[in-house]
């Protein structure tokens, strides 16, 4: 009975925060073009209905009803299954993700926490490995294309992705150094009661720097402008998914959008409180938590994803050579001397 | 010197003054796209478009068949097949007319050509087909063109003799009749 309902009520919650999360790459695709758009003072979609609002619905079906083309001489196992092993582990990792407060509800007799799916004591350990499983899809995908552009484009994304996971995996160990802990929820708990408890303000030693290490390489890591080389449409036609169409393209399409939401996720959780406000009066009462919790949330990761469409309004793509020589050269050090820094005022304040 | 360059990159200045740029266009947010097949440009008004073929007022073609459109066009876009008109032995006109719009580059070489005015460009330019035979006009075609663009049509010289080809170039310095 118990396991009934315990079953029933993950599946729920995993099915509501599937349909959150892929409404807003619904969303986001329509979102980034008109922010795109609006920068380069054009109007974005326009045409499908008012002011172009159901474009993502006109998107869908275009990929849904396209032909799925396999070219001759793809590896025909591994080319479908590229685009799940990249899809997967984006949506995957969002179950450990706080979208709310810590609260414990007794449903039927079954401890029920409704905000997190799962609050594993590895939580960002959990995302950062299975960020890592996306990059197979991409290599995957470039390589069994049998297309040269692909085979480019996953090799640059390899490349790539493993340089700036690095640095994605060392911004964060300040956070988890002050916080003592890797349960995102924790660390979220850790950062309550004003924006000077976060931890891109923090005390003992502000992670500001890690924080734009942690922005940069995971701009890197999801392949988005300006370290796009995976996918830079100017030289490689569209880097690892050329030779995709249809459903596919589609699963490699939300991939992206999926991998940028959980960073932002993940960023609003480790520097910037999570759920909470800034000011404690913000937060409201106490039994309406969950509501401004969600509504925090929802604007901090609001405004990451901003960012990312801001700075790919902004900024050319970087140079293969620069792209690795910014990453091992300059962040990487950067990195390990922020962990030096805070693992020392963390020594010399204990207990903050 | 080298310290400000320096802090320039440790504050990421560049970037910074880059994306004030981006979001001051966000902000004051004024788009110069023209929603084409809602909103139209307004065309001047010696704009070269869609090439027709006029009347006078009383509904008679101005076209005498002359050939000088066909030899002035660069790309061989017209073909006119000439001939008396039955029962008038000094009258020509045009018994075929036919122009390739596919290869028309708009130039505007025939009009200039035609000693009768006979021929004028429209303000049309929405000739998008599907099937490039549809732009194979021929005579009634083309006339329908310009009876749908020139509704104001000029008056037939009063002095012209029924039967004698007139060349409107030719008498400039003549008292002519007020359109």
């Amino acid at each position: 009975m118990d396991t009934g309902i315990r079953l029933a009520l993950t599946l729920g919650q995993i099915s509501a925060v599937m349909v959150a999360v892929l409404l807003t790459v619904a969303a986001l695709t329509l979102l980034e073009r008109k922010v795109l758009g609006w920068m380069q003072d054009r109007m974005g979609p326009m045409e499908v209905g008012p002011y172009g609002i159901l474009q993502p619905v006109a998107d869908g079906l275009k990929l849904f009803f396209k032909e799925d083309i396999i070219p001759a001489g793809a590896n025909k196992l591994m080319f479908s299954l590229a685009p799940i092993l990249s899809l997967v582990p984006a949506l995957i990792g969002f179950a450990v993700i706080p979208f709310g407060p810590d609260w414990t509800v007794d449903v039927g007799g079954v401890n029920f926490k409704p905000f997190v799916i799962t609050d594993i004591n590895i939580g960002i350990l959990y995302i950062l490995a299975f960020a890592s499983i996306g990059a197979f899809g991409i290599i995957l995908g470039g390589w069994s294309s049998n297309s040269k552009y692909s085979l480019l484009g996953g090799l640059r994304s390899a490349a790539q992705l493993i340089s700036y996971e690095l640095n994605v995996g060392l911004s964060i160990i300040g956070v988890l150094l002050l916080s003592g802990s890797l349960s995102l929820v924790t660390i979220t708990n850790a950062q309550a009661g004003g924006f000077w408890n976060w931890y891109f303000f923090a005390f003992p030693f502000p992670q500001a720097v890690a924080f734009v290490v942690f922005i940069i390489s995971s701009v890197a890591e999801t392949n988005r402008t300006p370290f796009d080389l995976p996918e830079a449409e100017s030289e490689l036609v569209a880097g690892f998914f050329t030779e995709y169409s249809g459903m596919r393209f589609a699963f490699f399409f939300m991939a992206e959008y999926a991998n940028m939401i959980l960073v932002s996720c993940v960023a609003t959780v480790l520097f910037f409180g999570g759920w909470h406000a800034p000011f404690e009066f913000l937060q409201g009462p106490e039994s309406w938590h969950w509501l401004t919790g969600m509504i925090w949330f929802t604007i901090k990761v609001y405004g990451f994803l901003f960012l990312f469409f801001w700075l790919r309004a902004t900024l050319p793509r970087l140079r293969y050579d620069q792209l690795m020589r910014f990453g091992w050269k300059v962040l990487l050090p950067i990195a390990l001397g922020n962990i030096v820094v805070t693992s020392l005022f963390a020594y010399i304040f204990p207990g903050n | 010197m080298k310290l400000k360059k320096w802090v320039k990159t440790l504050i990421f200045y560049e970037i910074a003054l880059g994306m004030k740029a981006t979001l001051s266009h966000l902000l004051h947010y004024k788009p110069i796209t023209l929603q084409y097949p809602h909103e139209k440009k307004s065309l001047p008004s010696n704009y070269r478009g869609m090439l027709a073929l006029l009347r006078y007022d009383d509904g008679t073609e101005k076209c005498v068949g002359c050939d000088l459109c066909e030899a002035a066009c660069p790309s061989r876009v017209i073909r006119v097949v000439s001939a008396e008109v039955p029962g008038e032995p000094t009258k020509r006109y045009s018994k075929e007319y036919y122009m390739d719009m596919t290869r028309c580059l708009f130039c505007g070489l025939c009009v200039e050509a035609c000693p009768v005015d006979a021929l004028g460009m429209t303000q049309e330019y929405e000739w998008a087909v599907y099937d490039k035979r549809q732009l194979h006009l021929n005579k009634e075609q083309l006339l329908a063109i310009g009876d749908r663009n020139f509704p104001i049509r000029e008056k037939r010289l009063e002095f012209q003799h029924p039967n004698v080809a007139y060349f409107n170039v030719g008498f400039k310095e003549l008292p002519q009749k007020e359109v």
